[in-house]
């Protein structure tokens, strides 16, 4: 396997706790530096894949594979280590609201700092620059010192893009990253993670719900759909009927609890 | 349609049978516990409690007794400070140990064990340890562990803080525990997901969520602590309660009177400064 391949799943399978099969007979290949759009209804399991890229969940089954390595050899140190190096932006942010932004951003750095020089820095913080450095590359800057829980949606969702850009990781993982912001706030998000994966060379793959943002930004494209891959192409070849496909049939399958803006042409559907 | 009269008519017995139980345990307990409210209206017994107190009043305000107090005053709220002190000390480690979600289960697990090897043993092992010394630590009551220490350290209030804190550390560990449960895991799987170890997530992503509800809960059992300490005192663990027992043994109940009154300051007074800290949170 050339390292050159960031992700390499292979008959990838998730089931949760009473026999919910969550992902079925998952294959993907992801090149490094690649930026892929997954989409798909709510409930169709991108929140999970996301969840086993990231090493916080194992596949029941099949074999995942993370720049080369085997993640099911993968566990304490050397677990942590490969975490460090994928960073992820949560739907809900998942910043801790009592914290002041600072601090939320400089969680990035967890993963190179001992836990002593982590307990230093919430009292006197260490790396203000490069916390500054990145609230400012998001665009709120002066928020440095403001306590998490007073920002607004859109700019808790710029903390944890900061929080993102101080882990510096080889792949960035967005779920959802803007289902919580309003449209033009959304295109500016995406175009912020395109142009921080760009800079840096870092594989960027991002869950959404809106197939306009997936075809006009990315060039290869995911469908996904109760738990199996419906359909991955570059983005010329994604054709109205696939997206019809995709988004016809059954009810809605909710996720772990997730709040989920159904989109449009999903209500109609039903 | 046809079913929900029977469920009602099935489900209304427990009431009955619950509520009947409820009674007969209220009225053995009478008997037995010995309420008798006749002594209030028997001629002797009035003149007992008369006798008590009318020779509670006045309170005890030479000059030279309330010097004698000072000490005994201070010595109450060290007990309660200290003793509030160990009892974080003991119960912050093991209520932390005592969280299932810390220890052995849930999304900061995941990963890192397939099925149930000897570590995952061990941790669980760990978890039922920590939850078995706070159980311990706190069904003994306080008075007891006074006691024990009474025996083993000496008069004074040594083995009061002692008390308090071993008795109060299993409280506050129980609870402490309870409040670490109930976080919110979301902030949590996302600072593990930059590659932070179990206590940094700690530190960065629990005990922000927790601050507010543990330090006010502290607070509280430092109130109850004062309170306690005046109790332990009764059984020789220093304070305004070995003052109160001596009066007492001596019948200078004019002397119990104005303990009680400073007592009673000394739980207000914490009242009020736990208030004042809980609202600066
Ligand atoms: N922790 C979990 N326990 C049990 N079932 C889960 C859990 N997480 C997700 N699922 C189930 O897995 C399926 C896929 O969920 P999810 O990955 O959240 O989908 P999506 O992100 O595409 O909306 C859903 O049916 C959901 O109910
Ligand atoms: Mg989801």
């Amino acid at each position: 396997m050339k390292p050159a391949q960031q992700y390499h799943l292979d008959g990838v399978r998730k089931v949760f706790g009473r026999g919910q099969v969550a992902l079925e007979g998952f294959d993907l290949k992801v090149a490094r530096g690649e930026r892929v759009a997954l989409i798909g209804p709510s409930g169709a399991g991108k929140t999970t894949l996301f969840r086993m890229l990231n090493c916080t969940i194992r596949p029941t089954s099949g074999h995942l594979r993370i720049g080369g390595q085997e993640v099911a050899d993968l566990y304490g140190r050397s677990l942590r280590e490969m975490r460090r190096r994928i960073g992820t932006i949560y739907q809900q942010h998942n910043l801790v609201p009592r914290l002041r932004v600072l601090h939320n951003v400089l969680s990035g750095r967890l993963g190179s700092w001992s836990l002593l020089g982590s307990l230093a820095s919430l009292a006197r913080p260490s790396q203000l620059e490069t916390a500054h450095r990145a609230l400012t590359d998001v665009g709120i800057g002066e928020k440095l010192f403001s306590r998490t829980d007073e920002l607004s949606g859109g700019q808790q969702q710029r903390v944890a893009i900061a929080r993102v850009l101080v882990q510096d990781p080889d792949v960035i993982l967005a779920d959802e990253p803007v289902s919580s912001v309003d449209p033009s706030l959304a295109e500016t998000i995406i175009k912020l993670l395109i142009a921080i994966s760009d800079d840096t060379r870092k594989t960027l793959l991002v869950n959404l719900h809106s197939t306009d943002l997936a075809l006009s930004y990315f060039p290869r494209v995911i469908g996904m759909k109760a738990g199996v891959k419906l359909f991955d192409t570059a983005t010329s070849r994604v054709t109205p009927e696939l997206l019809q496909e995709l988004y016809s049939g059954h009810a809605p399958v909710n996720g772990a609890g997730e709040p989920y803006r159904e989109p449009e042409h999903r209500r109609t559907a039903v | 349609m046809n079913s929900t009269p029977r469920t009602l008519g099935s489900r209304s017995i427990f009431p009955y049978v619950f509520g009947g139980l409820f009674l007969l345990v209220l009225a053995d307990s009478w008997r037995r516990a010995e309420v008798d409210p006749g002594i209030f209206f028997e001629a002797e017994g009035r003149e007992h409690l008369w006798r008590f107190v009318t020779g509670m009043y006045p309170p005890e305000l030479s000059w030279d007794f309330l010097e004698l107090m000072v000490r005994p005053t201070l010595e109450t709220i060290q007990i309660s400070v200290m003793g509030t002190l160990i009892a974080v000390l003991i119960g912050f480690p093991l209520g932390l140990l005592a969280t299932s979600t810390f220890s052995f289960q849930g999304i900061l697990h995941e990963s890192e064990y397939r099925g149930f090897g000897p570590r995952h043993a061990f941790k669980v092992c760990l978890y039922g340890l920590a939850r078995g010394l706070l159980s311990l630590f706190r069904c003994i009551p306080e008075f007891v562990w006074a006691f024990m220490f009474v025996r083993a350290v000496g008069l004074g209030p040594f083995p009061g803080v002692l008390a308090i804190g071993v008795a109060y550390g299993g409280m506050l560990g129980k609870v402490y525990s309870e409040i670490f449960e109930s976080v919110n895991e979301r902030p949590l799987e996302a600072i593990q997901s930059t590659g932070a170890g179990r206590l940094q997530i700690f530190f960065y992503g629990w005990f922000p969520q927790v601050l507010p509800n543990i330090t006010s809960y502290t607070l509280y059992r430092w109130e109850c602590a004062v309170r306690t300490s005046a109790i332990l005192g009764l059984v020789g663990a220093g304070g305004i309660g070995q003052q109160i027992e001596i009066s007492i043994r001596m019948f200078n109940f004019h002397e119990v009177t104005t303990l009680l009154i400073i007592l009673f300051s000394l739980v207000a007074g914490a009242d009020y400064v736990s208030a004042k800290v809980r609202s600066l949170l």
